[in-house]
């Protein structure tokens, strides 16, 4: 949204970036509440159930789901090597780890789609695939948009966008990712450990 | 701090150049006043349909076993009507239209702090409401606004209607972000938390409600949206789900949005009675702060709609204190509302008429919110036509009540024109009586055993149905005189200037309607709004509207 | 079982690496106050969090194969 057809004084974009940050943050407060009401509901079927997984259910592999789960953290230590060498103005090392961020992400997502495919339950075969399904699918959807919105920055530094004190669309992107990976640590507990 | 030390601290914010061409200015405006008049117009629509269709209910249970209506349409109309009146009515209205309108203002800000989104908001709105009525093309849902499943899973058309209500539920979540935002981040200088308009409070903790407890509905509803489409078991015991999951979910989004529902309707009753009786509200934080109380204890009560789904008695027990507790903070807020009163002098124009009837009748509804509180109590008159009493009104007597008490006090700001005071009496009059002697017998009619969303019932009741009914003719037809005081008023509506009631809240302090950049010069404050009789505590307010005038 | 255990190793020395990663994030981060740099600190928390989940799944000591 840097696109303002004035030119913005520093005084006006300092106040424009504290509004757009507590928006963005509430923002993430409300998605966080969406999955918490999601994870209520698993937890209810679960508590409801005579046992858990249902009876003829497979739970998915727990080991290739550890691997996904540290490509998916490593990827928010390399976005936050990423806004960190923005800050000290080394935008090769940026690129270089936003790229790292997008391609584990991706890697993330790969992992999913192999898991998804060698489950041999369904969305709507129990309500255990109606959970799981529903929540890593919510999960990776949001880590596609994150996907997307990764690129479009990049594309955006490429262009100029930012500069050494306005780039409020890269903390943006760093605060979803990290989002993004920690409701990944919830899910992973809950489906695979708990 | 003095005056120039405030100035400083005002918004560094440019005023953009204004709108072009009509697209601009009207259709896809990002001035927060624009966007008002378009959800007061979008709602008032829905307004008009879902009142329609009560009157259909009403009219087909004017005997007991009347052929007006098939069961199915007549279930369909019920459901429908609860849907738009939440959804697309009462909520919009309240955050939309008056949160948009005067908010704002009232914090000296130039506009809310995402314009575009505000507009994006408002254009969720439209696309939603259609979506829900054009369940009715391949069978509407028929169990009530709440749609309840499994139930809810056997019509054709309850996707649509999950849709709908998902949309306008993600207006309403971005509403309330923007809005506390700007009320967080965008206050004038010298508007300390403590001086802030009560309106202004009463819109941030809807913000905070509606921010919050929505994406608890968007789960609710995309978990019965999977479940009816790709077969997924969230809910149908036949597949493993629980019913009882969906109304938890349900309502824990449900409860608080009945506060998001009368919240701002409270703010506006604290913003009329002070300008009607020329005297400070009497306890100004003692309001403030239970507005804060009630949207947190807000979120602890929403099991007392599922007392009779089978609850253990270790759980019903402290929802059923708790619900008690939440009517202490709104009795708070009601003694001092009539305290205000005390040695004021009182002006009857139609705003303080309709809070006055906001007064009594929300107060009823209140008491028979607290009776339903208990556990043994609502075993028995769940489901009955007391429920039914009982939500009208408060929903009716309280929030559509101080709706209209809102928008004949800020009719003249929005529009630069006064509403008739006559018309706008006669239809208080009309609207109170008729509204009283339609729901009133309901509280009877329940106790004595008549259950809601019932197409048929025994003629034992038949005599007091079609008293009810003709009652309700009576207070549809009173709507008819408001909409022709609205219309009547851009032409003929006496010109209003910037302050006609004397009120003494910065949306005052600029032009009646005010310029699309709201002020001059950003407003600084020095003391809060409601001290009647000192003079006015701003600066930087144009001389000729510095002045009180006594109207 | 050679794929499960490959797949534990990975995982094992990946969480004690990229958790090594966060928690000197988490330190670098700990003395800035503004409200950007609260939250980041305790996502870098969390991720620590989940990267000892994961390097306890990988000890073979929870969850569910």
């Amino acid at each position: 949204m840097a696109t303002h057809a004035l030119p913005v004084s520093d005084a006006e974009y300092a106040e424009v970036r504290g509004h757009r940050l507590v928006g963005f943050l509430f923002f993430l407060v409300s998605d966080s509440i969406l999955f918490c009401s999601f994870i209520f509901g698993y937890l209810y079927i679960r508590a409801a159930s005579p046992g858990w997984p249902p009876p003829g259910v497979e739970r998915p592999g727990l080991y290739l789901a550890a691997v996904n789960s540290i490509v998916l953290f490593g990827s928010g230590v390399t976005m936050h090597l990423a806004m960190e060498a923005w800050r000290h103005a080394n935008r090769s090392r940026f690129t270089a780890f936003i790229i790292a961020t997008i391609v584990l992400g991706l890697g993330f997502l790969s992992g999913q789609a192999y898991e998804y495919t060698h489950l041999h339950d369904t969305w709507a075969g129990s309500t255990f695939g109606a959970s799981f399904f529903t929540l890593t699918g919510m999960h990776g959807f949001h880590v596609f948009i994150g996907v997307i919105f990764l690129i479009t920055v990049l594309l955006q530094t490429r262009r100029g966008v930012y500069d050494q004190t306005r780039y409020f669309g890269l903390t943006a992107a760093t605060l979803y990712w990290h989002f993004v990976d920690v409701i990944w640590v919830a899910l992973f507990f809950l489906f695979y450990v708990y | 701090m003095s005056i120039a030390q405030l100035q400083a601290e005002a918004s560094h914010a440019h005023i953009h150049p204004p709108p072009q061409g009509f697209i601009a200015k009207y259709v896809i405006s990002f001035d927060h006043k624009v966007i008002a008049v378009q959800y007061f117009i979008t709602s008032g629509l829905f307004f008009v349909l879902a009142g329609l269709l009560a009157e259909l209910v009403r009219a087909q249970l004017m005997h007991a076993h009347n052929t007006l209506l098939s069961p199915q349409t007549f279930n369909e109309a019920y459901s429908i009507h609860g849907t738009a009146m939440v959804w697309l009515v009462i909520i919009p209205i309240m955050t939309g239209g008056f949160g948009n309108l005067a908010m704002p203002l009232q914090i000296g800000a130039r506009d809310v702090a995402f314009p575009w989104l505000n507009m994006f908001s408002f254009w969720l709105f439209p696309p939603a409401g259609l979506l829900i009525f054009l369940s009715f093309l391949y069978g509407a849902p028929q169990a009530g606004w709440t749609e309840y499943p499994p139930v809810s899973l056997h019509t054709p058309g309850t996707a649509l209607w999950c849709a709908g209500v998902f949309l306008i539920g993600v207006s309403s979540t971005i509403t309330g972000i923007n809005f506390m935002v700007t009320i967080i981040k965008m206050r004038c200088p010298g508007m300390t938390w403590t001086r802030m308009p009560l309106f202004t409070w009463a819109t941030l903790v809807t913000a905070f409600l509606s921010a919050i407890a929505t994406a608890n509905l968007s789960a609710a509803l995309a978990g019965l949206f999977i479940e009816k489409v790709f077969s997924v078991p969230f809910y149908d015991p036949a597949n493993g789900g629980s019913p009882v999951l969906w109304q938890h979910v349900f309502w824990f989004y449900s409860h608080p949005a009945v506060y998001i529902m009368i919240l701002p309707g409270f703010g506006i009753v604290s913003e009329v009675i002070p300008v009607f009786v020329r005297r400070p509200i009497f306890g100004y934080k003692a309001i403030a702060y239970s507005s804060v109380a009630i949207g947190l204890v807000s979120f602890m009560v929403w099991a007392h709609h599922m007392f009779t789904s089978g609850l253990s008695r270790w759980v019903q027990l402290p929802f059923m204190i708790l619900t008690m507790a939440v009517a202490i903070p709104t009795g708070i807020k009601i003694f001092s509302w009539v305290a205000t009163f005390w040695r004021g002098h009182v002006r009857l124009s139609t705003p303080l008429l309709f809070v006055i009837g906001f007064l009594s009748m929300f107060t009823f509804g209140g008491v028979t919110g607290v009776m339903l509180a208990s556990v043994p109590a609502d075993i028995h008159e769940h489901g009955t036509y007391f429920i039914v009493a009982h939500l009208h009104y408060v929903l009716v007597g309280g929030s559509v009540f101080t709706i209209f008490a809102g928008l004949y006090y800020w009719w003249p700001k929005m529009t630069g024109r006064l509403l008739d005071e006559r018309l706008g009496k006669w239809h208080f009059w009309i609207a109170f009586l008729s509204f009283n002697a339609t729901f009133l017998p309901m509280h009877w009619l329940g106790l004595l055993g008549m259950p809601r969303r019932v197409v048929y019932y025994d003629p034992q009741f038949e005599p007091t149905n079609m008293f009810v009914s003709i009652s309700a003719f009576v207070l549809g037809a009173s709507m008819l005189i408001f909409a022709y005081n609205a219309i009547r008023s851009a032409k003929y509506g006496k010109i209003a200037g910037p302050n006609p009631w004397g009120g003494r809240t910065l949306e005052w302090m600029t032009s009646s309607p005010p310029p699309y950049y709201n002020f001059a010069e950003i407003p600084i404050v020095l003391d809060g709004p409601y001290d009647y009789g000192k003079p006015l505590p701003y600066a930087n307010i144009s001389q000729d509207l510095a002045t009180e005038p006594v109207a | 079982m050679d794929g499960s255990i490959l797949l534990r190793i990975i995982a094992g020395a990946g969480a004690l690496v990229v958790g090594f990663f966060a928690v000197k994030a988490l330190y670098e981060e700990w003395p800035k106050t503004a409200l950007e740099d609260q939250v980041t600190k305790i996502m870098m928390a969390l991720l620590t969090l989940g990267c000892i989940i994961v390097l306890t799944v990988a000890l073979g000591k929870a969850g569910h194969v």
